[in-house]
C-alpha cells in the first residue's frame, strides 16, 4: 500500500490519497498522489488564493508597471513587502504598490468609477511609469465590476498609458495555481503581439516562468547573452511591460518554471508556433544540460561548452567543497510547486543529501509525477499538506534541515530542525552555477550552525559539557571526512560577494557582450541602449 | 502655527499603511488558549496573515480557512463552514473556541454565519461532541469596513459577549484590555499592576508569543487567556481599556451590560500617560502606588534628562501605524520637546475627528503639525519629495522602510508589522520602561545618523 496514512488525518478519509511513500519497485501508477484538488476546510493548508498566484506571484515582477488591485485594501497589503523578486533598475515593483480601497458604499453601488480615478490618480503620481496591471479580488469579481470597460475608458483618454486587466479574484481555484493559468492567458489574449521588437541577433529566445529570486533571472541571463543569444522578454521576473508585448517574435520560448508558466508556452507554440524547451537552472549538471539543449537548438554548441568548461572551472571546486560534507544529510524538500522535481535529484547527486520527503502546496499531478519519479524509494511525497500532518512528518522522519516557506520555517524550528527558505531564498540568488553553490553553502550553514548544536541540550537534566567556549562549523562537519579531503588543495569554501548581481549589471553596463548579426551572422557588439530597451513599433 | 486634522483627498491607496479587518480578528484570536480562528473566505485572506505574524513575532500561529472555491462563490459556502468546524474539531482534540471570522467574498454573498452557527450548535456539536465544550463566535468583519483596527475591536467585543457571565461576587480583578501590542508591552504592563498588589484579567495574554526552542516537544506560539479569564470579565471591580479603538468596543459592553466600570485611555505611552494610568488603577483599586514605582519611573526620568533636551529637542517626527499608539507616541514626542508634525493614521474612522488627544493637540502645538486620516505611505512620501517636509525622524512599522530609506531619514520601529529589525517584539513601547526604551532607541537613531551623515557627530565624543 503505497499510501502514507497520516494519524492526525485519520479522521479525514479524503487525505490518504494526496501522500505516498515511494515504494523500491512501485511506479507511478502505484505511487502518484492526488493533486490539486479543492481543500479541505478547516485542515489548515498552506495554500494561497488564485489572486495571489497571479498578481504576487507572476503578475509584480514586472518592473516597470503600476501594480493595482481592485478590491479592499487587505489584498494589497498582503502581497507588498512579501517576495524578494528584485529588478535591475531601481525596484518599484517592489516599492510601490497600489489599491483602488473598495469600501461599503462602493460594494453597494459598485466601483468602476472610483477605479477610473484610482487608475488616473496612480499614472498621475508616477508620470515616468507608462504601463499598469490592474488585478481583481473576490470582491470586485463578486460585485460584477467591468474592469476591462474601465481600462479601454482610461486608455482612450490617455494615449500614452497602457493597462493590463488581470481577472483571478482569490476563489478562481483550489490554490495560487489557478491565478498562474489566469495571468498567463489573460496577458497572451491582451498585449502579446501587440509590438514589433527590434531583433539584434540571429538567436531570439524568451525566457519563461523566471522571476528574478534575488538575482537568478540576472545569473541565467549572463549566460544567454555569453552565448550572443537576445532574450525578447523574461516572463516575468526582471521583465518590461513592453518587452512583453512582443514574446511572439521569439525564435524559442525557454521555459524554466513550468507549473507557473507553461500555459503561455504551449499558447505561444499554438498561436504562433514558437517551439518550448523546458530548462532547469538549478544544479550544475542541470544547468549545463540545459546551455548544451540551446546551443543544440540554435547550431552554437561551442559556445554552450565554454561557458559551461568556464563555469565549472571557477564554481566546481567550491561545490565540491561543500558536497563533500554534505553527504547523507536528510532534508524534507518543502516548496511551493515546481522546486521538488528541480531539485530533489540535484540535491543528491551533487551535494550527496537524501531528500526523504517532498511536498507540494499548489502543485498539479504533473510535479508529482515529475517530483516522485526523481526521488529516492522511502521518499514520503504529500500534496497541499497541512500543519499536524508536516509536524507528524517531520518527527517521523527527523530531517537535518527542511527546505520551506518562511512560516512553515518558524513551526520547523520549534521542533529543533533548522530551516532554508526557498521561496525568498536566504542568501541567493541560487540558479546557476554560481547560485548552486550558494544554496549548497547556505545548506552548510544552516546544517552546520554551531549554535543549532545547542538546541538538544537539556540543561536541567543532561550532563553539560564545560570544556568548550565555542565550536566552529567544521569541527562539526569534518568529523568524518577523510584527510584527503580535509587538506585538499583544490576544494574550498564559496569565494563570491555577498551578492553576485551587481558584478553581473557591471558586466552589462560596460557592455561587454557580442551578438551574431540577424542577417550575416558576422559576432559584433550591438549598442546597449538596444540590448536594455531595444526599440518597439506599436502594431494594430 | 497650527495643527489640522483632514482626510486624504485621493480616492486610492499608493502603499497601504492598514491591512483590512479580518487581520485584526485574527490577531485578537490568536490570543485564546485553545482557540483557532475559521477566516470564511479565499485561502489568501489567511496564509498572508499568518505569514505577516511569522515574519513579525518569528513564530507560527495557527489559523484555519474555509478555502472557499467558485462553486462556493456561486452557490454559498455554508456548508464550507460546517465541514471546516467539524474537521477542525476532529483534529484539534484541546479545541474549544472556533470564531467564524468573515471577509470581503462572504459578506458579499451574503453567508449567515450567525445561522450555520446555531445549526451547528442544534446539529453537529449535539450528536457529534455531546460531552464536549465547544464555543462558536460569529465574527463579521468584512474587509470594506474599517481596517485591522475596527476588526481588532470587533473581535474583542465579541469574545468578551459570548463568554463573559455575571456571577453574584466579584473576582475582585480588574479587567486590563491592552489593545494590538507586543508580548513585552503586556509584561510590563503586569509588571505595574504587580508592583500595586492589583490582580488583572489581561485581555490578551501574549506572553507567549515569544516562545522558545525547547529541548523536547513542540512549543508553539500561542495566547493563553482562557475561557475562565474572558468569563470573569463580567465580575470585575473595572475595566481599563488602554487604547480606545481596539478594545474600547468591549469596556463599553461591559459597562452597558454588567455594570462593570470602564475607564477607555489613555494609551499609557510616555511618563506622563503612565502616570494616568496607574492614578486610574488606584481609582479602580483603592491600591496605592508604592515607592518601587516611583523608583521605576525616576530611572525613565533620568534616562530622558540624559537624552531629550541636548539631543532629542526640536526633532521633526512623522508617525503612523495603529491610532492609539500613534496619538500616544505623539504625546510623549511633545513631552520630550520633539516636534510630531506629520501624523498618519490608515483608516476613515470619522471618530478620529473628536478624539480629545487629537483635539488637545490642535489647540496647544506651537508648530505645524497635521494629522491624515485615510491615510497612505504617499501621503508621507509625497511631502518629503515634492512639497518640501523636513524630517528627522519617523516612527512606524516597517511596511514604510522605503521611505526611510530612500530619503536617508532615521527610523525607529514601532508597531505591527516589524520584519525589518530583529527582536522588535521584545521592547515594550508603554510604560516607564517602554519611555526608557523609545527615548533612547529615538536617540541612537538619531546619533547613528549623525556619524552617517557627519552631522556635528563630534559632540559625541565627550558625552
Amino acid at each position: 500500500m503505497p499510501y502514507h496514512q497520516f494519524k492526525v488525518s485519520e479522521c479525514i478519509p479524503e487525505r490518504l490519497h494526496h501522500a505516498v511513500d515511494k515504494g523500491a519497485d512501485e511506479d507511478l501508477t502505484d505511487a502518484l498522489p492526488l493533486g490539486y484538488l479543492n481543500t479541505i476546510p478547516g485542515t489548515i493548508s498552506e495554500r494561497g488564493c488564485a489572486y495571489c498566484g497571479a498578481k504576487h506571484v507572476i503578475g509584480t515582477p514586472m518592473k516597470d508597471v503600476i501594480h493595482l488591485s481592485h478590491g479592499p485594501v487587505g489584498c494589497t497589503y498582503d502581497t507588498w513587502q512579501t517576495k524578494r523578486y528584485i529588478s535591475d533598475d531601481g525596484n518599484f515593483q517592489l516599492k510601490y504598490t497600489f489599491a483602488s480601497d473598495v469600501k461599503e458604499s462602493n460594494v453597494v453601488f459598485g466601483a468602476e468609477k472610483m477605479l477610473k480615478k484610482n487608475i488616473i490618480e496612480a499614472f498621475k503620481a508616477f508620470p515616468q511609469i507608462h504601463n499598469m496591471n490592474v488585478y481583481s479580488t473576490c470582491a470586485t469579481a463578486l460585485i460584477g465590476d467591468d474592469i476591462n470597460a474601465v481600462a479601454e475608458d482610461v486608455m482612450a483618454e490617455m494615449p500614452d498609458k497602457k493597462i493590463f486587466v488581470c481577472n483571478s479574484p482569490g476563489f478562481a481555484g483550489p490554490s495560487q495555481s489557478g491565478g498562474h493559468h489566469k495571468i498567463n492567458l489573460q496577458f497572451l489574449d491582451q498585449w502579446v503581439g501587440t509590438g514589433e521588437p527590434e531583433i539584434y541577433s540571429k538567436h531570439v529566445i524568451n525566457y519563461i516562468g523566471e522571476y528574478n529570486i534575488q538575482g537568478d533571472q540576472e545569473i541565467m541571463r549572463d549566460y544567454f547573452l555569453r552565448m550572443g543569444i537576445q532574450i525578447l522578454a523574461t516572463f516575468t521576473g526582471n521583465g518590461r511591460f513592453d518587452d512583453l508585448r512582443c514574446i511572439h517574435k521569439a525564435q524559442l520560448n525557454v521555459l524554466e518554471c513550468a507549473r507557473s508558466a507553461e500555459y503561455i508556452c504551449d499558447e505561444l507554440r499554438v498561436r504562433y508556433g514558437i517551439p518550448r524547451m523546458d530548462i532547469d537552472g538549478f544544479g550544475f549538471e542541470a544547468t549545463a544540460d540545459s546551455l548544451r539543449k540551446i546551443g543544440y537548438f540554435f547550431g552554437i554548441e561551442d559556445k554552450a561548452e565554454q561557458i559551461i568548461a568556464e563555469e565549472y572551472a571557477r564554481w566546481k571546486p567550491e561545490l565540491d567543497w561543500y558536497a563533500a560534507r554534505l553527504q547523507g544529510v536528510k532534508m524534507c524538500l518543502w516548496p511551493g510547486g515546481s522546486k521538488l522535481w528541480h531539485w530533489s535529484h540535484m540535491l543528491k547527486t551533487e551535494m550527496g543529501i537524501n531528500v526523504v520527503s517532498v511536498y507540494t502546496k499548489f502543485g498539479h499531478q504533473g510535479d508529482m509525477e515529475k517530483g516522485v519519479s526523481r526521488c529516492e524509494p522511502g521518499t514520503l511525497a504529500i500534496d497541499d499538506p497541512n500543519e499536524l500532518e508536516s509536524v507528524e512528518a517531520m518527527y517521523e522522519l527527523k530531517p537535518d534541515l527542511i527546505m520551506t516557506g518562511k512560516r512553515p520555517g518558524e513551526v520547523a524550528k520549534k521542533i529543533r530542525i533548522p530551516y532554508l527558505n526557498v521561496h525568498g531564498y536566504h542568501n541567493g540568488p541560487y540558479k546557476g552555477f554560481e547560485g548552486w553553490v550558494r544554496l549548497a553553502r547556505d545548506i552548510y550553514n544552516c546544517v552546520y550552525s554551531p549554535a543549532h548544536s545547542l538546541v538538544h541540550l537539556d540543561i536541567s537534566k543532561d550532563e553539560i559539557p564545560t570544556d568548550k567556549g565555542f565550536a566552529t562549523r567544521e569541527s562539526l562537519s569534518d568529523v568524518n571526512l577523510s584527510d584527503e579531503i580535509k587538506n585538499s588543495t583544490e576544494l574550498r569554501e564559496y569565494t563570491g560577494d555577498y551578492d553576485p548581481i551587481p558584478r553581473l549589471r557591471k558586466k552589462l553596463e560596460e557592455n561587454q557582450y557580442t551578438f551574431p548579426d540577424p542577417v550575416t551572422g558576422e559576432w559584433r557588439q550591438v549598442p546597449l541602449e538596444t540590448i536594455k530597451r531595444g526599440k518597439i513599433v506599436d502594431v494594430e | 502655527m497650527s495643527c489640522n486634522l483632514k482626510a486624504k483627498d485621493r480616492v486610492g491607496v499608493i502603499n497601504p499603511i492598514f491591512t483590512c479587518q479580518p487581520a485584526g480578528a485574527q490577531y485578537v484570536s490568536i490570543g485564546v488558549k485553545d482557540c483557532i480562528g475559521l477566516v470564511h473566505g479565499g485561502q489568501g485572506c489567511v496564509m498572508f496573515v499568518r505569514l505577516t505574524m511569522s515574519q513579525h513575532f518569528k513564530e507560527s500561529f495557527e489559523l484555519a480557512s474555509s478555502s472557499l472555491h467558485e462553486d462556493a462563490a456561486v452557490f454559498g459556502a455554508l456548508h464550507r463552514v460546517e465541514q471546516g468546524v467539524d474537521v477542525l474539531l476532529m483534529r484539534y482534540p484541546e479545541l474549544k473556541i472556533i470564531p467564524i471570522i468573515t471577509t470581503c467574498s462572504t459578506e458579499v454573498i451574503g453567508d449567515d454565519i450567525d445561522g450555520v452557527v446555531i445549526k451547528l450548535q442544534e446539529g453537529l456539536l449535539k450528536t457529534k461532541y455531546p460531552d464536549r465544550e465547544i464555543h462558536l463566535i460569529p465574527i463579521h468583519t468584512p474587509s470594506f469596513v474599517g481596517s485591522q483596527i475596527s476588526g481588532y475591536d470587533v473581535a474583542v467585543k465579541a469574545f468578551v459577549e459570548h463568554f463573559a457571565k455575571k456571577e453574584a461576587e466579584s473576582n475582585g480583578k480588574i479587567n486590563l484590555i491592552t489593545g494590538w501590542v507586543n508580548p513585552a508591552d503586556v509584561t510590563e504592563l503586569k509588571a505595574l499592576i504587580a508592583e500595586m498588589n492589583v490582580d488583572a484579567t489581561v485581555l490578551f495574554e501574549i506572553e507567549t508569543f515569544d516562545a522558545p526552542i525547547m529541548p523536547a516537544g513542540n512549543h508553539v506560539g500561542h495566547g493563553e487567556t482562557t475561557i475562565a479569564d474572558l468569563q470573569g470579565t463580567a465580575n470585575a471591580v473595572g475595566t481599563i481599556a488602554l487604547n480606545k479603538y481596539e478594545g474600547g468596543k468591549a469596556a463599553k459592553y461591559l459597562q452597558d451590560e454588567f455594570d462593570v466600570p470602564a475607564i477607555i485611555g489613555p494609551t499609557p505611552i510616555g511618563i506622563r500617560n503612565t502616570d494616568t494610568f496607574l492614578a486610574n488603577v488606584k481609582k479602580m483599586t483603592g491600591k496605592a502606588i508604592p515607592e518601587s514605582l516611583v523608583r521605576k519611573r525616576g530611572i525613565a526620568l533620568d534616562a530622558i534628562a540624559d537624552v531629550s533636551h541636548m539631543f532629542l529637542t526640536g526633532k521633526k517626527v512623522a508617525i503612523y501605524g495603529n491610532p492609539d499608539l500613534v496619538i500616544g507616541l505623539a504625546e510623549y514626542c511633545i513631552d520630550l520637546e520633539m516636534e510630531p508634525v506629520l501624523l498618519l493614521l490608515g483608516d476613515d474612522n470619522v471618530g478620529y475627528k473628536n478624539d480629545p488627544r487629537i483635539k488637545a493637540m490642535t489647540e496647544n502645538v506651537k508648530f505645524d503639525m497635521e494629522v491624515v486620516t485615510n491615510a497612505d505611505f504617499w501621503e508621507l512620501e509625497d511631502r518629503i519629495k515634492n512639497k518640501g517636509l523636513k524630517l528627522d525622524l519617523i516612527l512606524g512599522h516597517s511596511k514604510g522602510r522605503y521611505v526611510a530609506i530612500d530619503n536617508n531619514i532615521p527610523m525607529v520601529r514601532v508597531g505591527y508589522p516589524v520584519y525589518d529589525r530583529a527582536g522588535g517584539f521584545r521592547h515594550p513601547v508603554v510604560g516607564y520602561d517602554g519611555a526608557i526604551w523609545l527615548a533612547e532607541e529615538m536617540a541612537n537613531h538619531i546619533f547613528t545618523d549623525m556619524e552617517y551623515k557627519h552631522n556635528k557627530e563630534w559632540v559625541l565624543n565627550v558625552w
